[in-house]
């Protein structure tokens, strides 16, 4: 495969429905009303010369290289900022433009580096295209040739130097990211790029490293590091990011074998060309030091590893599984799948627990995000997914975003939304923190409801009571698509007066006129949409919080069509497939109940094993039982639970009672520290799959280099399942997509063929919908009428009092991701290299805290130690910290609470106390111990 | 200390389905305590109740009553 | 008695303010009671600071008046002995050609007096205005064939006409007051001589275009400008022509001290907050201008034409004129001019006739070599053009326009090759740097006029400079760059001597 360049039109598409026809060089063109000649031209295969267009940007007509002709209209316009209009007859070339680029040309030329420029400069393809050859006014003129680079940040540069000053560097960062870091600082000749203020570079300004500019620019000026350092690319494969839910397309860009970089992909359904500092840049960890290669395994964790051969590595696994089901009984092993990894592997996981260990105790890293997203929309809706794709967004009249920080989690989304925002839709934002997008360059949220963490579903009946009581309720929508009696129900208990803002102002805090004005905007201001995370779901009433949000979509109407519904905004790369892929302790693929026997029976015909029709444990179940000794194996691929899971001491306890701990993962992770046995992982640039994003895309992931450590991570699954006697045959993964297709109506029509052939599908795929399924609920609700259900307030048994005074949530920020395990082992740790804790300047005055100083975090089931910071983005009486560094362990402080139907933990609310400290806190040092002592590897020959 | 666990998840889940417009709350309850709780749980909130059910709200002690009921017959 | 004193900012340059208060001093120490009135300036600036006295048989002028002539004056009882006795202004010749239209008041009303703007005639065009209805209203500024005083010359009608016909919320007005070209003070004198004629004009056009709010954008070097329009907003809130009854507001805004606000583009661009920087067109404010709604961004001299024409009505306008240039022209003689002033007249007359007749010749005595019609971006004319009539049409025929309405003379003591590097100068100085010709081009075009000066190669380097002036004509994003060749090209074709003499520096380096 060669180098995929994809075509740059130029201007951006029109979306006009009007049809116009016009002549370029003497061919008929017809295109969208509002296209630019630029752009028509194009179309039709004619190449206009163009350094400041592209495709990504609004037209700005500087670079006067596009210039063209139109018969019957004087001078010659920029075809880039020029609309077609019917019968217009264009010429693209004559000797009059060829002397007019050539001039404009000569005057680029006679202020750039003569020097060799990368096969990917636009100055120097155009200056060939318009036949440049002398510069007839000489170097020894003004010039910028000696400015000085701007090397600040750890993965671009910046050289002025080679600078033509087009400004899509500028534009980019303001259109596309909407960061609006960037500025043309100076006028006419002296105009350059700046980022942020004078005394700014690009590290020090307000850039986010999205890689928008460097991706907009058009010479190489703004170019990767690792292009200087690794040279140019030769071939690139299209992937798929394996960071959040977004699901970003990429083309990963190869020298040999080696990755030079990765480079959003334009035509990537979800992030159309845009990506963030993560996808775009942290992707150094696949080649870090620290990454294990080799499969190792020890008697008891007080050892050291002993590197081993695969064959030993498997061979101990499945004789200590079935040792331990022979001694404890069958139901004392089971698997945990992740996020992180395919639809293909998580099935297998799946598939492994129920065929091979012959019980259900197999479950997801979603458990502790969003299982009640699942179990929430299903009951309302009839899907266990979010109802809109990303596009929906650019006919959204008001967003209400409620426990999300879009800007950090999901930030090639949130460009997406701002852009909206800028365009002039309304935002509502209900969190406790002030996010960024409260107020960020030109976005400020309508109304921020700041409300008490643990609060969400009392200020949600809130809203829907002002909505009920006010008159705002969509009659029409509610008698054609809902049901009924439960309406009318759930019309009554919304109404009560318990449930008005007046009263759910005490409990929450937010003022009454707040959520009133709120509630109006969202039921009135046209196509409202909900975006939400996990400060939904990870509450003692997660599940219903996402309840009370299907309610507020359901009354108002906003849902079945573009520009509405309840979008769940996932926090890994595939919380969606992997809930899809049945991993799940009490369902089998496509959400459907394990005591089902006539579907069960489908998958003991393929399977040819005989499936327990009794749901498996979940994860903190599983902690519970091995505490209790009843279950003792855990095979974990993927995912860190000692650092991801609430109250790390109980999950820590759990694991060291367990006999067989197994964890595949890229690097010994803290719960590596607990394992017995380790099999080496490989990234998702090592192997083929497919991950669903937050919008029900199925995106492929395409194998760019042979696995690090010799197998992929199906392939390990397959050799353990083997070995334990129960064999599944695969060469490839497309193969098993293939049965998760055969065995799963919503998945009918899926194949790597189809994917290949569309770009990615959003599933339902199938008979009715074999192009697959954008927007769901169009003309009616998947489960028949839309349900209401009754959302009571239930207040969080975690409460604050005079032991724990404050109130603890948690999140996350642009640099790292999730635990860690990948970021930190990127250059993103200059931007965030400690979790530090957010205390209101009121709370750290109390409490004689200063900003910068060692805080100790306490709650009734343990402490930590980390850095302050003094910010009043928090209200008073709320902390708020992330979940990065091991070294902090944020979650030895959190909770076994959870949500009521799914267990999810209830991450973000503690009741907690800071004090001043001087030092780690007791289990920090312990902990630090003992993962050094486990950590250890004797440096034998494998056996 | 697990009794004590399954006894807050189960009424957790109670208080959810007590005010629900139901028939029979009582037999969501069971329902959910059914598919949603592995054998092991659901066999020690039976005998948490068959040791006198302390600190099981009303309709919850009703519901695994009914559990009980349902496991024994298969 | 009653005095007139201007207030205008060049009748204040050489001393307005003094010879007032020298004239409050003397009546005072004479126990005489007298008023002064500050007006505008009649526009006569060779005789400023010129003075009149109200008397039963009109009022007669003084000047040009030094503080020490006032007692004189006294004692004349300022009769017709006095030395500087003008007698009635509006006999002296260089007023009498004159047809005023739109400076009709200026230099003899109180600018700050709305009953004098009343008693003058002032307000019935919006009267009109009302009666007609927005569409009647267009209708009648098309009729009257009014172009963009600016220098565009874009009909005025067909403008208001399109931001009428575009559906939107909201709509503004933008008076464009950043007058920048060299020697063009026009707009200046009426804001500080007549603001209520473009308050009025603009109320006519938010009126007629449906806009409930205007700006009015004054460059930052007139600070009497911006004081008489914010203080005459004042008054005209007061009395309920603007505000919440009128359905008008008006606010000014001061530019930054660009040249290129001037450019209706970047003048929005600078309005919202932003970096002035041209904007591609299309979109054209019209449709799509300021804070991107429908905006009509005019000249201040033509929004200040407007009460006027509603008033007598568009075809008494369209009836004066030439060819398709109709009404009247403020045209402004500056530079070496005996008489540098204010001309408004009908279209039509010859450079010469303004240059020799109207202007008297140079002030330096010499001959007249080049005038430098349109701004520092407009072309010079050699005498050789001097028959080319005052029209648009007729000045783009001989490569030059007519811009704003500035005259600059030279007398024979100019070298047009420093006249055409200044130019270059000028644009590299005043570009905004978004298009590369002129960010590029205006720089290494001065480069190699230098080149030329010393004589180096100075064919190729012509040459070069031709093809320089083709793509900053017709490459650049807007009239900056784009005009920049008219002084340039035009100093050189009509001057080839210049640009082919020993240089005095190249002797000296030796």
């Amino acid at each position: 495969m060669s180098l995929l360049v994809e075509t740059d039109y130029g201007t951006p598409a029109s979306c006009a429905d009007e049809q116009v026809t016009l002549t370029i060089d003497g061919k008929s063109v017809t295109v969208a009303a509002g296209t630019s000649i630029m752009r028509a031209a194009m179309e039709a295969g004619i190449s206009v010369p163009k350094l400041c267009a592209t495709d990504s940007l609004e037209a700005f007509g500087s670079c006067r290289l596009c210039l063209v002709e139109i018969a019957g209209r004087a001078g010659t316009p920029a075809s880039c900022t020029t609309p077609v209009a019917p019968d217009m007859v264009v010429s693209t070339e004559s000797e009059r433009l060829a002397q007019l680029r050539r001039g404009v040309m000569e005057l680029y030329l006679s202020d750039h580096p003569a020097g060799p420029a990368s096969s990917e400069c636009e100055l120097h393809e155009m200056a060939n295209v318009v036949g440049l050859g002398e510069v007839r006014y000489g170097h020894d003129g003004a010039n910028h040739l000696a400015a000085a680079k701007d090397e600040s940040n750890p993965y671009f540069t910046f050289d002025p130097a080679k600078c033509i000053v087009c400004s899509r560097c500028v534009r980019a960062c303001e259109e596309v990211q909407g960061t609006f870091a960037l500025t043309i600082q100076g006028r006419g000749f002296a105009s350059k790029v700046s980022a942020g203020t004078p005394v700014d570079d690009f590290l020090s300004s307000e850039c986010v490293s999205c890689g928008a500019c460097v991706q907009a620019c058009p010479t190489d000026a703004l170019i990767e590091k690792s292009v200087i350092a690794l040279g140019e690319p030769e071939r690139s494969v299209v992937t798929t990011c394996a960071y959040c839910g977004v699901g970003c397309s990429f083309k990963a860009e190869m020298r040999g074998e080696e990755l030079v970089r990765m480079v959003p992909y334009k035509d990537g359904k979800a992030n159309h060309g845009h990506s963030c500092v993560k996808g775009r840049f942290a992707w150094g960890y696949a080649n870090h030091h620290e990454r294990v290669l080799t499969p190792m395994m020890r008697e008891s964790i007080d050892q050291p590893w002993r590197e081993v051969s695969w064959e030993a590595a498997i061979d101990r696994v499945a004789s200590e599984f079935r040792r331990l089901q022979e001694k404890h009984g069958r139901l004392a092993i089971g698997g945990i799948t992740s996020s992180r990894c395919t639809n293909e592997e998580t099935y297998l996981v799946q598939k492994l627990v129920r065929g091979g260990f012959g019980n259900n105790n197999v479950d997801t890293c979603a458990r502790v995000c969003h299982s009640p997203t699942g179990y929430g929309l299903r009951t309302a809706f009839g899907t266990s997914a979010g109802t809109q794709d990303f596009d929906s967004i650019d006919q959204c009249d008001v967003v209400l975003v409620i426990g999300a920080n879009p800007t950090d989690a999901h930030p090639v989304f949130a460009s997406r939304m701002k852009k909206r925002l800028r365009e002039g839709a309304r935002l509502i934002v209900v969190d406790p923190r002030r996010i960024d997008l409260v107020r960020t360059p030109h976005v400020k949220a309508d109304y921020h409801l700041a409300l008490r963490p643990g609060t969400n579903a009392a200020v949600l009946n809130a809203l829907a009571h002002v909505i009920v009581t006010e008159g705002l309720a969509n009659e029409r929508f509610v008698r054609e698509f809902c049901d009924r009696d439960a309406y009318d129900f759930w019309a009554g208990f919304v109404a009560d007066p318990k449930n008005s803002p007046e009263a759910v102002s005490a409990i929450s805090g937010v003022p009454p006129e707040t959520i009133r004005r709120a509630a109006r905007l969202y039921a009135t201001g046209g196509n409202a949409a909900i975006y939400y995370g996990l400060g939904v779901t990870e509450h003692s009433q997660g599940t219903t919080a996402v309840m009370a949000l299907a309610n507020l979509a359901m009354v108002t109407g906003n849902i079945g069509r573009p520009g509405v519904g309840v979008n769940p905004l996932r926090g890994q790369n595939n919380v969606q497939g992997s809930c899809d892929m049945g991993s799940f302790p009490h369902e089998l693929t496509g959400y459907r109940h394990i005591s089902d026997g006539a579907m069960r029976s489908t998958f003991e015909a393929v399977w040819g094993r005989k499936l327990d029709a009794e749901p498996g444990l979940r994860i903190p179940n599983m902690f519970d039982a091995a505490i209790e000794g009843t279950f003792k194996g855990l095979y974990v691929q993927g995912e860190d639970i000692l650092q991801s899971d609430p109250d790390t001491k109980h999950v820590a306890a759990a694991l060291a009672a367990m006999e067989c701990v197994v964890v595949q993962d890229l690097f010994l992770n803290e719960t590596a520290n607990y394992a017995h046995v380790f099999l080496p992982g490989s990234t998702f640039l090592e192997k083929d799959g497919t991950f669903t994003n937050a919008e029900r895309r199925i995106n492929r992931v395409r194998k760019v280099m042979a696995p690090k450590a010799g197998m992929a991570d199906w392939e390990i699954t397959l050799a353990i399942s083997k070995a334990m006697g129960f064999e599944m045959r695969y060469s490839h993964p497309s193969e098993i997509m293939d049965e998760i297709a055969r065995l799963t109506p919503t998945f009918a029509g899926v194949s790597f063929d189809l994917i290949d052939r569309l770009g990615s599908v959003q599933w339902p795929c199938d008979a009715k919908a074999p192009q697959g399924t954008p927007v769901m609920h169009v003309g009616g609700f998947v489960r028949g009428k839309g349900n209401f259900m009754v959302t009571e307030y239930v207040a969080t048994d975690e409460r604050t009092g005079p032991r724990f005074p404050l109130l603890l949530t948690t999140g996350r920020i642009l640099s790292q991701y999730n635990v860690g395990a990948q970021t930190r082992r990127t250059e993103n740790v200059v931007w965030h290299d400690q979790d530090v804790l957010e205390i209101h300047p009121h709370d750290a005055e109390q409490r004689g805290v200063r900003d910068g100083d060692w805080v100790r975090l306490d709650s009734r089931v343990g402490a930590t130690t980390l850095r302050a910071r003094v910010t009043d983005r928090v209200a008073p009486g709320v902390v708020y910290t992330t979940f990065h560094h091991p070294e902090t362990q944020a979650n030895v402080v959190t909770t076994e609470y959870s949500d009521w139907a799914t267990n999810c933990p209830e991450y973000k609310v503690t009741a907690v106390q800071v004090s001043p400290s001087n030092g780690p806190s007791d289990w920090q040092r312990d902990y630090e111990r003992q993962a050094e002592h486990s950590r250890r590897i004797a440096k034998v020959a494998a056996e | 200390m697990v009794d004590d666990k399954l006894v807050m998840m189960a009424n957790q889940i109670g208080r959810f389905f007590v005010p629900q417009r139901l028939a029979d709350p009582v037999a969501a309850i069971t329902d959910h305590l059914r598919k949603f709780w592995d054998p092991r749980m659901r066999a020690a909130i039976v005998a948490h109740l068959e040791q006198g059910g302390a600190d099981l709200d009303d309709p919850v002690r009703q519901a695994v009553r009914r559990l009980k009921e349902a496991e024994a017959k298969k | 008695m009653r005095l007139f004193v201007p207030r205008d900012a060049a009748a204040r340059a050489v001393g307005a303010d003094r010879i007032a208060m020298a004239l409050e001093a003397e009546a005072r120490r004479l126990g005489r009671t007298v008023e002064i009135v500050r007006t505008g300036s009649r526009g006569l600036f060779w005789l400023e600071p010129m003075i009149e006295v109200e008397t039963p048989a009109g009022r007669i002028a003084f000047g040009p008046v030094m503080p020490g002539d006032v007692p004189a004056l006294f004692a004349a009882d300022f009769g017709a002995r006095h030395p500087l006795h003008l007698g009635r202004p509006e006999e002296l010749p260089f007023l009498k050609r004159q047809t005023r239209i739109t400076f009709a008041r200026c230099g003899i009303t109180d600018p700050l007096s709305l009953a004098d703007y009343r008693a003058h005639s002032g307000g019935r065009g919006l009267e009109r205005a009302k009666s007609l209805g927005a569409a009647k209203t267009i209708e009648e500024v098309t009729k009257s064939g009014l172009r963009g005083r600016g220098g565009a010359g874009f009909p005025t009608g067909i403008k208001w006409k399109t931001v009428a016909d575009t559906a939107a919320d909201r709509k503004y007005v933008v008076c464009n007051a950043d007058e920048g070209d060299s020697g063009t003070y026009a707009d200046r004198m009426i804001m500080e001589g007549d603001p209520f004629v473009l308050i009025e004009g603009m109320a006519i056009a938010g009126f007629a275009i449906g806009a409930t709010k205007g700006y009015i954008y004054i460059r930052s070097e007139y600070p009497d400008a911006v004081r008489v329009m914010e203080r005459a907003i004042v008054l005209a809130e007061a009395e309920g022509l603007l505000g919440a009854e009128a359905k008008f507001d008006l606010e000014v805004r001061v530019g930054a001290g660009a040249y290129v606000c001037g450019e209706e583009t970047s003048l929005l661009d600078s309005l919202e907050g932003k970096r002035g920087q041209v904007r591609a067109k299309p979109p054209l404010p019209a449709h799509k201008g300021l804070f991107g709604k429908p905006t009509a961004v005019n000249n201040a001299i033509s929004l200040a034409t407007v009460p006027a024409i509603l008033a007598e009505g568009g075809e008494a306008y369209a009836a004066l004129g030439f060819g398709r240039s109709r009404g009247t022209m403020p045209i402004q003689l500056a530079g070496n001019v005996k008489h540098a002033g204010l001309f408004e007249a009908p279209f039509g007359l010859s450079l010469g006739e303004l240059v020799d007749e109207i202007g008297g010749g140079t002030h330096s005595g010499r001959p007249v070599r080049a005038v430098q019609a349109g701004g520092p971006l407009g072309a010079y004319f050699p005498r050789a053009l001097f028959d080319t009539p005052y029209d648009y049409e007729a000045y783009a025929a001989r490569d030059g326009l007519i811009g704003h309405g500035g005259l600059v003379v030279f007398d024979d003591t100019v070298d047009m090759a420093r006249q055409a590097r200044f130019a270059l100068e000028f644009c590299a100085l005043e570009s905004c740097g978004k298009c590369t010709p002129c960010r590029l081009g205006s720089v290494r075009g001065m480069e190699t006029m230098d080149r030329i000066i010393r004589g180096e190669r100075r064919e190729a380097n012509l040459a070069l400079v031709e093809d320089l002036c083709r793509t900053l004509k017709f490459a650049s994003l807007c009239a900056l760059g784009g005009f920049t060749p008219y002084p340039v090209m035009s100093a050189i074709r009509h001057f080839p001597e210049d640009f082919n003499r020993p240089r005095l520096t190249a002797a000296a380096a030796e």
